[in-house]
């Protein structure tokens, strides 16, 4: 018996490993490609693996003169500070109003919502475009017009919060209003607190997206090479033939983003964990 | 009939062009901003040469000139999206005239500008400037064509594709061809003597088709296409930096800078080579193409003014020799093509070598690109693997009815 | 038939609601003061003249910025809006050029300006009822309602319409409107032919669905449409199922008992969460690439003579986009089991073994229905989301190959998104772009609707509290 279950352990060991090399091959692959020199060696893609000599190259030609790597780092990083910071504010919002209070048309605003919701959002870009510009936010106001776009629509992403909140027990509310707490008061002294992971999800969420938008931040950016965030400024590396031996450079400049991105993510695993279980079970 | 009234007032321009040169007079060009979008690699260049244009010209001084890299079929794409966004100044490849004039996003050029378009420039480059009997657009190169770069420890032999395909399986490299690009497709089917163009009227529109892929000349291209794709050592692509085992690439002028890092002291070009069907030996031919400076339409003539000469200036002689020698640019402009320095480049003549061999790109409606995408992807996917010839037939007859279905 | 009878029910009721809402404005007007009257012509008069300043104030500012907006704004555009604007551009002597109508800004400005009429009337009709109600609470003999209660009351009772005000603004200019105007573009003939500010577009009504759904013709574009719908429900029900199961036994693999450095396992495969997926995603695919990573090894190594053909074979690719995109599902589902797993009652298993059933038998028995039963919306989300699956379809491999079998440049491993999107950049063909984004919508739509018919529990929101 124990024979055996040593056994099945040992498997589920081997396959656990597999897994994770499989996991982490593509990874790795990245980091070595970004330490192959374009100058010493060739900046293109090839067809071996470990660099002929490692150089850090492509690293140097991020951060030297006349990169604009660094501009598109940040607007990408206030982008994805202000939209999280709000888009929180937002969805906190929202959640507390669906799930707390009771109104005419409640019902009515959550159905419109999840009719709106089953359109495809790349749909509307051109429409979104041209509204962004009679408010003078694309091209050189691209970075504000960005994040107007995330926060205006994440509303309607209640789902997952609103969840949350429902499983506070409603006498707390009871009680407090008792005691003379008005709503306002309610929400941000009592509500807010409880709900921190669910907070704290909604904004780690928020805070990644940003960092993969390349289809529309390069609409907005319209050709102003200044407001560029850095998947649009580098998913053009890889696709446009303008750039030619740039593959080296892409996954160097690709690692320094998701090293601070991933980073975060480890840290706040545990309340990742919490919202997208909540949000599996609450649908 | 909204259409017919405009190119009439487009033909009463024409003749109005002839009289009303540049009428206005140096104090009121008036001030505001151009901005010019060209290719990354020529932005510091463009940067320098414009600032030379304001210095000799400080009557045009109102104005304040800004340069962004956006590549050519970003631009292309961005003008159509949304012209008054886009910028005045924009290089782009001649293949985007038609739809950039389809959205208003090229001014025509006329009177003087439009002589001496066409007489500074080879007969090609301003042909493919020129919709109906208008010009469109400045020329800024003539060396938008394709040749074969190799590597010479790899292939021996490079003027047939049969040799070059052999050495290259023998050492198990690859050899390079984007063969689901309408681009590069037409090296096979007009070596064989294919036709394939199109007319169009000022207006953008495409009025009529000739071509006849479907007949025994198309299938012999086509057949060999479909050989190609079957050898081991095929890649489908055009692109050095993304090509990681080349030892033979069908690609142009802009990649030889990426071509010489990638082969280093192997490094060769040649004219295409041939290829051979059923016994007859074809010189594989294609495009010959064609960069463009263009004017977006301007409401004020002041800038509409500014906007044409400094086109001009950044299109003419004297700025295309120096491109050629900044970034290896093959110019359009007659007397910079005599020049030494590009007479010797290596490359360049590779090319030259190649343009006796292809036919001037001319217009093309945007569906011709995808149908040719699809016929390509067909052919690598294996969809005529073993195909009959009534087979093949019916399926570039197909092609050949959507083609002429383009022009309405 | 009975629902068609509750239907009808309600179409009568709202006919009988509005002749109701009608009279009432009538009675409201001939019973009521001068103040009333007065708030029929300048909304907030009312109000203002019984000292609801806030309310009063709020009713004036909404009507003058309404009435400027229309007025002063919207009618240039409505009044195009039947023909969507009939003078074209022209070139003046001088070379300069001279915009006429743009249709874009007709048909966009013409709807907000359509539904900013509508919410003058249903604001004008909030005012009535507001007066009519201040003054029977007034005929009552009771106190109206001070400015400071009024005021103190947005963030008490009425602490609703303070949270949702901004966040419906937002939802209604950039969500409502551009859908409503995609949705009225794909009425028109919006393409590369016909784009603003050269050349005008016009309504053609029902042409552009006529187009989708016709099958062979010129174009065959019904042809391709069905082709990559039918894939797109084939991926979206492998990308769901598959990733669901085999995260789920990722998870039970972790949560073995026995197995160590549980938090270590879990991290590396969260890993593909962590990385944006343009940078990953992008990579994998070149991985396979005809002379990519894998095939080169597998030259190498003497495996493979000649390379595997994995992006330009439809089927090759299709099964490599499913598998791929395990490497980014799977570590999704196993964290959401592992919670779930942990829930399950240790009891339930412990009374399982000493019935003598084996770990297949209590998985069958005990786990699945359990996750079947919790995680039932989040599979209709999670079917929905891939339907919609953009990232991975895109930076994979952009939908190839494209065949001669389709058009509109679709290929064939394309979603409708992706080649909603390849429309709208590519051929800037809005008009097939729009169509084809109101059949997406209808997909999800019916696919919702049968789902939730079956799932009880998503229908029941306030049996969760």
């Amino acid at each position: 018996m124990k024979a055996k279950k040593r056994a099945g352990l040992t498997v589920t060991y081997i396959v656990l490993i597999l897994i994770s090399i499989i996991w982490l091959f593509p990874f790795f692959c990245l980091v070595l490609q970004s330490f192959r020199s374009y100058q010493g060696e060739f900046g293109g893609m090839v067809n071996y693996l470990v660099p002929k000599k490692f150089s850090l190259d492509s690293y140097k030609f991020l951060f030297q003169e006349g990169s604009q790597y660094t501009r598109w780092y940040t607007n990408t990083l206030i982008i994805a500070f202000v939209t999280a910071l709000l888009q929180t504010i937002v969805v906190i919002c929202v959640s507390y109003a669906l799930s707390r209070m009771r109104f005419a048309g409640r019902r009515a605003l959550m159905n419109v919502w999840l009719v709106l919701g089953m359109f495809p959002g790349f749909l509307t870009m051109i429409c979104l475009y041209f509204l962004l510009k009679q408010l003078g936010l694309t091209q050189a106001g691209a970075v504000p017009g960005l994040i107007l776009i995330n926060v205006a629509s994440s509303g309607m992403g209640y789902y997952v919060c609103k969840g949350y909140f429902d499983t506070i027990p409603k006498s707390l509310d009871e009680a407090a209003r008792i005691d003379g707490a008005s709503r306002a008061q309610i929400l941000v002294q009592m509500i807010i607190p409880l709900a921190k992971p669910i907070i704290i999800y909604t904004a780690l969420v928020s805070f990644m997206a940003p960092w993969c938008d390349y289809i529309f931040a390069s609409y907005v950016a319209f050709g102003h090479s200044d407001s560029y965030n850095v998947a649009v400024a580098m998913q053009r590396w890889v696709w446009t033939n303008d750039y030619q031996g740039y593959f080296t450079r892409f996954c160097a400049g690709g690692i320094l983003v998701a090293i601070p991105v991933t980073i975060l993510f480890m840290c706040l695993q545990k309340y990742y964990v919490e919202g997208v279980t909540g949000g599996a079970v609450k649908g | 009939m909204k259409r017919k009234a405009l190119s009439i007032a487009l033909a009463a321009l024409l003749t109005a062009g002839c009289f009303s040169t540049v009428s206005v007079s140096a104090e009121d060009y008036g001030s505001g901003e151009i901005k010019i979008w060209v290719a990354e690699e020529v932005k510091g260049f463009t940067d320098e040469k414009v600032a030379e244009f304001m210095e000799a010209n400080p009557d045009m001084a109102g104005y304040t000139v800004t340069t962004e890299a956006v590549g050519e079929g970003d631009a292309a794409t961005n003008m159509i999206t949304d012209v008054h966004g886009g910028a005045d100044l924009f290089g782009f490849a001649q293949d985007q005239l038609a739809r950039l004039v389809s959205a208003g996003a090229l001014t025509p050029i006329m009177g003087e500008n439009a002589e001496w378009v066409a007489a500074q420039n080879d007969a090609g480059a301003s042909a493919a400037a020129t919709l109906g009997d208008m010009i469109f657009a400045y020329p800024l190169t003539s060396d938008n064509g394709y040749f074969l770069y190799y590597d010479k420890s790899v292939v021996k032999d490079p003027s047939t594709l049969e040799g070059i395909l052999a050495d290259c399986e023998a050492a198990g490299k690859g050899f390079y061809m984007e063969i689901n690009s309408g681009w590069y497709q037409t090296a096979f089917f007009f070596a064989t003597g294919c036709e394939l163009s199109y007319e169009t009227d000022e207006m953008g529109n495409f009025t009529a088709a000739n071509v006849n892929y479907a007949s025994p000349e198309g299938l012999a291209a086509f057949k060999k296409m479909i050989e190609l794709s079957e050898s081991k050592a095929f890649n489908n692509g055009s692109s050095i930096s993304n090509a990681a085992n080349c030892a033979a690439i069908v690609d142009g002028t802009w990649d030889s800078s990426a071509a010489k890092d990638l082969f280093g002291e192997n490094y060769a070009c040649a004219k295409l080579p041939t290829f051979n069907v059923d016994g007859t030996d074809y010189q594989m031919s294609g495009f010959g193409g064609f960069k463009l400076l263009g004017v977006k339409p301007q409401e004020d003539a002041g800038k509409l003014a500014v906007c044409q000469a400094l086109a001009k200036y950044l299109s003419g002689e004297e700025v295309q020799i120096a491109r050629y020698e900044g970034n290896g640019w093959g110019p359009s402009n007659l007397a910079a093509q005599q020049n030494d320095a590009v007479k010797a480049d290596e490359a360049l003549s590779a090319l030259a070598e190649q343009l006796a061999f292809t036919v001037p790109q001319g217009q093309y409606p945007n569906d011709y690109w995808t149908l040719a995408t699809s016929l390509g992807d067909s052919v690598i996917s294996g969809d005529y693997k073993g195909a009959s010839d009534d087979d093949l037939m019916a399926a570039l007859q197909d092609f050949q009815d959507q083609c002429i279905s383009f022009a309405e | 038939m009975g629902e068609k009878k509750a239907s009808g029910n309600k179409i009568t009721g709202f006919f009988k609601w509005l002749a109701a809402d009608i009279a009432d404005i009538g009675t409201t007007f001939t019973d009521g003061s001068w103040k009333t009257k007065l708030s029929y012509l300048i909304m907030g008069g009312g109000q203002l003249l019984r000292g609801q300043y806030a309310r009063g104030i709020a009713f004036l500012a909404l009507e003058c910025g309404m009435l400027w907006f229309i007025f002063g704004f919207g009618m240039n555009y409505l009044k195009d809006f039947l023909t969507l604007g009939t003078k074209g551009r022209g070139f003046n002597p001088d070379g300069t050029i001279s915009y006429g109508d743009n249709s874009f800004f007709i048909l966009l400005y013409g709807l907000l300006t359509i539904i900013v009429i509508i919410a003058l009337i249903l604001v004008w009709r909030l005012n009535l009822r507001d007066n009519r109600n201040s003054e029977r609470l007034l005929k009552e003999g009771k106190h109206l309602p001070s400015n400071r209660k009024d005021l103190h009351s947005l963030l008490d009772q009425n602490f609703d319409k303070t949270l949702l005000a901004l966040p419906l603004l937002g939802i209604f200019v950039f969500t409502a409107l551009p859908i409503i105007f995609m949705i009225c573009v794909a009425f028109t003939n919006y393409d590369f032919n016909h784009q603003p500010p050269a050349q005008l577009f016009q309504w053609v009504g029902l042409e552009n669905f006529r187009n989708i759904v016709t099958v062979g013709g010129k174009g065959n574009f019904g042809g391709t449409f069905f082709t990559v719908l039918l894939w797109t429900l084939v991926w979206a029900f492998f990308a769901t199922f598959l990733n669901y199961f085999l995260g789920m036994g990722v998870a039970i693999l972790i949560n073995k008992k026995g197995v160590k450095l549980k938090k270590l396992w879990r991290t590396i495969l969260v890993m593909t969460i962590a990385v944006p997926q343009f940078v990953s995603l992008l990579y994998v695919g070149k991985m396979f690439a005809s002379d990519g990573l894998v095939n080169s090894y597998l030259i190498k190594w003497g495996i493979i003579e000649k390379a595997i053909p994995f992006w330009t074979n439809p089927t090759y690719a299709r099964i490599l986009i499913i598998v791929i995109n395990l490497w980014i599902g799977i570590p999704y589902m196993m964290l959401i089991a592992t919670g779930l797993l942990m829930n399950i009652p240790a009891d339930l298993y412990e009374s399982a073994r000493i019935d003598g059933a084996n770990q297949f038998q209590m998985f069958m028995k005990i786990t699945l229905p359990y996750m079947l039963f919790v995680t039932g919306p989040f599979l209709l989300t999670s079917f929905i989301g891939n339907l919609n699956n953009f990232n991975v379809i895109f930076l994979l491999n952009q939908g190839q190959p494209q065949s001669m079998k389709l058009t509109g440049g679709a290929g064939y491993t394309d979603l409708l998104v992706t080649w909603l999107y390849k429309m709208t950049i590519n051929d800037t063909n809005y008009k097939m772009a729009a169509v084809i984004g109101i059949m997406v919508f209808l997909v999800t739509a019916v696919i919702s609707l049968v789902v939730y018919n079956f799932l009880p529990s998503v229908k029941d929101e306030e049996g969760f509290q």
